[in-house]
């Protein structure tokens, strides 16, 4: 009986979602509502006026800059969850004390190996993402993303004792706050520039100022998402 | 030729998510999701969004995953 209620029901719903789907323009046409309105603009004028080539990043740091503001002040707020949840019965910094002493299984040359030779090229690639954000696809949550990843790899090879040991826990700390840290820098900036927060300079001249702004910002997101999800990482395999 | 492509990356795309609630073990769950994320990561190059390719590789497929494992080595690994 329950069981036909809940086909039943969901025969309901089903049928003018798909009713709904029918009547959707078609993909990638050019008079669907989602391209009539500001895309023609971004796509027309985003390269001259935004700073950057890859439209995207036009988007998603220019245009939308508050936006962006405000997802990474909620990545930021995910850590701030994840240590209030892992940390808080914990009293101070006792962990970095207590040596976690937990037996870690021996890892195997072959994957020790092909870490510590890809190490370099892996971070290289993910500095090229970060940095080229505004010309290429990527910039500063997908380097970050590789980092972090390189980040997590090397821990698994080398304990996490040692690799902790490579970035103290100070300047740690000024790394979480990176990616807010250097939006808001660049939102005051503007702010006293232009008079709006995250205004970005519009005129030709100031052209190379908006792609330093955009570099800033990819940047700081870059390194503050890879603290912050390898330092997720490292509170989460603590024991 | 290229819907074909489409169309066998989205069955797949659905087999894994099938796949991923039916399996009791745990571990085996979290793989088939990085293959989920992986033929996910194809979808978007496919659609000319490689930018969220590149997030969906890096994130759904590596850390994702990572996080998950560390986890489950925290709990058990096989669903009740």
């Amino acid at each position: 009986m329950k069981r036909a209620l809940t086909v039943l029901l969901l025969v309901v719903v089903a049928i003018p979602l798909l009713y709904a789907v029918a009547q959707l323009p078609p993909h990638g046409s050019p008079t669907s509502p989602a391209y009539t309105h500001v895309s023609a603009y971004y796509l027309e004028h985003g390269p001259e006026e935004a700073g950057a080539e890859n439209v995207v990043t036009d988007v998603i740091l220019n245009y939308r800059g508050f936006d962006t503001n405000g997802e990474v002040t909620v990545i930021f707020t995910s850590l701030a969850a994840v240590f209030a949840v892992l940390l808080g019965s914990r009293k101070g910094d006792e962990r970095l004390s207590e040596e976690p002493t937990a037996h870690q299984s021996p890892v195997s040359d072959v994957v020790s190996f092909i870490v510590r030779l890809l190490a370099p090229f892996i971070a290289m690639f993910a500095i090229y993402v970060i940095l080229n954000g505004h010309i290429s696809p990527g910039g500063g949550f997908q380097g970050g993303a590789i980092i972090a990843a390189l980040v997590i790899v090397t821990t698994i090879i080398v304990g996490r004792k040692q690799a902790e040991a490579m970035v103290p826990i100070r300047i740690r700390r000024v790394l979480h706050v990176a990616a807010p840290l250097a939006f808001v820098s660049v939102g005051i900036a503007g702010l006293i520039m232009f008079g709006n927060y995250l205004e970005f300079p519009k005129t030709e001249s100031l052209m190379w100022l908006a792609t330093i702004w955009l570099i800033i910002v990819e940047i700081g997101i870059g390194v503050g998402g890879a603290a912050i999800v390898a330092t997720i990482y490292w509170t989460m395999g603590d024991e | 030729m290229s819907r074909v492509f489409d169309i066998t990356l989205l069955l797949l795309l659905i087999a894994c998510a099938l796949a991923v609630i039916h399996t009791k073990d745990l571990l085996g769950a979290v793989v088939i999701f990085s293959t989920y994320s992986l033929v996910m990561c194809l979808i978007w190059q496919h659609r000319g969004a490689p930018d969220v390719a590149m997030t969906e590789a890096a994130v759904g497929a590596g850390v994702t995953t990572v996080l998950f494992l560390v986890a489950i080595s925290k709990t058990v690994r096989k669903e009740k």
